[in-house]
């Protein structure tokens, strides 16, 4: 028994709950629906239907008028039909203000209904509506949004009011917007239950609510309340592949373009972004590679071509020396050349300076074989085999020669510290007291310095090309010039035994022009 | 002016198919826009004529069906006395109309009152297709066209659509 009576107070606490909480939450919707009105509707009393057979009519009375329900009598009548009153009740309002309801509950539609309130007899409100007409309905249920699979698209579907034969007459307003923006769209669909937003934007999320009317071709109303919003965010942005296939193709055009352009001036691009460095490698063989850059060491086990060339440095400016050539005549006495012309009158008319590069220039021009050997086997011959000189002579050129003759006429008086190879011809030539006026087409050379003591003659004083030898101890240098290099070599004369008394000075003739001065007491480096 | 016999046309087609018990493909009677479409056409006609002076010149008294609607009282209600209804109001409507236009002189308003009774005689010929029997029904009077014709658009909102809507044979069809 206790757990019947257990039971049955369990079930009816159950129940009561329920009702209370539809109860409330009935007051609630009531509220807000009279809230509406009390916005949407001007006439008094106002009144709606909430389904097929319910009419709710209400007004509101102000503090100093209300009073109590009783003071108050509602009376409605149907077209051609006998009029009827309904009961009405009041609840407190906001403000002061009361309110009075009457509700029908059952009604009939597609007729006039003509409603009328009293208070204390006195007609207070007067209206004449269609209850089809005044549908205020509750908003649609279950408003649920989904993904479509598509961007910027949400469904929203929902439950529409269970009214029957109702359902094709409904018009439903959709509202959406970014949450937290009060910015919105609407859109109206009728007779439906599902909608799809579309244009909305990617990875956002959207509030939408949605509420409810009869269209007004057979039913009207007012629209319902708003549902509670709904929150949802759209699907993530992705890349339109149209757009990223475009942007690939415009990209590796323009690489190609730039990649032309570039290939079109490559050189001059390199030129001026990777100048090139001049190096003096080139010049310096063997600076870089072998020393390191050490110029120091580099000059100290360089060959000396450099200074075997003074011409590299100085040869646009400074003429080379003139050169000598020695040589003896075994041969028959061949014809005396003539002398170019230009070198006789050259020489015989200009000064020494001049006279030296002309000789110079002259006995080139006279080689016609380069045949440098020729002259030395040719007096190495003549001291082996001493013999009268033939008419094969040696020169069967028109080589001119000259021979240096250093004669100890004052003994120990040695040449001043000049350098052999930078004096000019006649200073070489020149002796303070011999003269060797010749005859030859050399023409004189005049002894204006007077410093050495050295005599020369010219092939060109024999004419006849007789060689006489100078007497003992004539010592000689044979020059061959082949025009590529010169050859020196000390000889003697005939008495080439008596070798030991005299001392045969040598050295190395090298065709430069150094500026320095040899000390004095350097022993001359022509032989003599 | 929307002229309903074409599509009538087919609605008679259909039902007489729907008689016979055939499957019919198409049931356009079953859309509820071919008759949204002559409530339309009544309300305008009615909204037309309502500052109409003296009546548009019609005088007299018409019989109209009643067009109120219990849905507790019409849901015990079968089909076929609910097309009863209908279809008498609908005969009722077309006499009332044919009176009026004799009445008016206003070509504007003829052409309105001749719409509507198309309206009622596609809707009528219909109903009687169905074969069903003539049954007299509640009347009132009315005495002035803007009733007349105010009562004609509820007649059409409320009984006959209420019909079509839950006609078996649309029911069939619906979704």
């Amino acid at each position: 028994m206790t757990n019947d009576n257990l039971n049955k107070l369990l079930v009816f606490c159950v129940l009561f709950c329920a009702q209370k909480t539809s109860i409330v939450h009935g007051a609630q919707a009531l509220e807000t629906k009279v809230a509406l009105l009390l916005h949407a509707e001007p006439e008094n009393p106002k009144c709606f239907a909430e389904g097929m057979s319910d009419l709710t009519c209400f007004w509101e009375e102000d503090e100093e008028r209300t009073g109590s329900a009783d003071q108050y009598s509602f009376i409605y009548t149907y077209q051609n039909e006998n009029s009827s009153e309904c009961s009405i009740t009041a609840l407190p309002a906001a403000g002061g203000k009361r309110l009075y309801f009457c509700r029908l509950s059952q009604t009939q539609l597609f007729v006039p209904l003509d409603i009328r309130v009293f208070r204390d007899d006195l007609l207070i409100h007067n209206r004449s509506l269609f209850i089809e007409l005044v549908f205020l309905l509750d908003p649609p249920a279950n408003l649920t949004l989904t993904s479509t699979g598509t961007q910027g698209q949400l469904k929203a579907s929902w439950l529409p009011p269970s009214l029957k034969y109702m359902g094709d007459s409904m018009m439903y307003e959709v509202s959406y917007a970014m949450a937290g923006s009060h910015i919105g769209k609407v859109e109206e669909v009728q007779a439906s239950s599902e909608l799809i937003l579309r244009g909305l934007q990617s990875g956002t999320k959207y509030k939408v609510r949605i509420r409810v009317k009869l269209d007004g071709i057979s039913y009207s109303g007012y629209w319902s309340a708003w549902t509670d919003p709904v929150l949802m965010e759209t699907m993530p942005g992705d890349l339109d592949p149209l757009i990223v296939s475009l942007s690939l193709i415009i990209s590796l055009v323009l690489t190609l373009l730039s990649l032309l352009v570039l290939m079109s001036h490559r050189r001059f691009l390199l030129k001026k972004i990777w100048p090139i460095i001049p190096t003096p490698e080139s010049k310096f063989q063997g600076l870089f590679k072998v020393y390191g850059g050490d110029f120091q060491e580099w000059l100290g086990h360089s060959t000396g071509g450099l200074w075997l060339r003074p011409a590299y440095f100085y040869s646009e400016e400074f003429p080379a020396p003139l050169e000598v050539l020695s040589e003896v005549s075994l041969g028959p006495a061949l014809p005396s050349s003539a002398l170019p012309p230009k070198a006789s009158e050259a020489l015989g008319e200009e000064d020494e300076d001049e006279k030296l590069k002309r000789v110079d220039s002259a006995l080139e021009g006279w080689r016609e074989t380069p045949q440098e050997h020729w002259p030395m086997d040719q007096l190495r011959a003549i001291h082996q085999h001493p013999a009268p000189w033939t008419q094969s002579s040696l020169l069967e050129s028109h080589d001119a020669y000259v021979t240096l003759n250093a004669q100890n006429h004052s003994g120990e008086e040695l040449l001043d510290d000049i350098l052999e190879e930078t004096l000019p011809l006649q200073v070489l030539f020149a002796s303070g007291r011999t003269s060797s006026e010749s005859r030859s087409d050399l023409g004189s050379f005049q002894q204006s310095s007077g410093l050495g003591r050295l005599s020369s003659q010219s092939s060109f004083e024999y004419p006849n090309h007789t060689w006489p030898p100078k007497g003992p101890g004539y010592t000689y240098m044979a020059v061959a010039d082949s025009g590529v290099s010169m050859d020196y070599s000390p000889m003697s004369s005939s008495k080439i035994d008596d070798i030991g008394k005299g001392v045969i000075y040598t050295n190395e003739y090298k065709n430069e022009i150094p500026a320095h001065r040899r000390p004095i007491g350097t022993p001359i480096p022509f032989a003599f | 002016l929307f002229s309903g016999t074409g599509p009538v046309v087919v609605l008679l087609t259909v039902l007489q198919w729907a008689g016979r018990g055939l499957p019919s493909p198409v049931r356009p009677i079953c859309d509820p826009r071919v008759l949204d479409r002559f409530i339309m056409e009544a309300r305008d006609t009615e909204t037309a004529l309502r500052g109409c002076k003296a009546g548009c010149g019609v005088t007299g008294t018409f019989v109209v069906p009643l067009t109120n609607v219990d849905f507790v009282v019409w849901e015990t209600k079968d089909t076929e006395e609910q097309a009863l209804e209908v279809q008498s109001g609908m005969s009722l409507f077309g006499q009332a109309l044919g009176a009026v236009r004799e009445s008016v002189s206003r070509v504007a308003v003829q052409i309105l009152i001749d719409n509507n009774k198309s309206n009622i005689h596609s809707l009528g010929q219909v109903l009687r297709s169905l074969h069903i029997q003539h049954k007299e029904v509640k009347q009132s009077r009315v005495s002035s066209l803007s009733e007349l014709l105010h009562v004609h658009t509820n007649f059409l909102r409320g009984k006959v659509r209420l019909l079509l809507t839950n006609a078996p044979a649309c029911q069939q069809n619906s979704t």
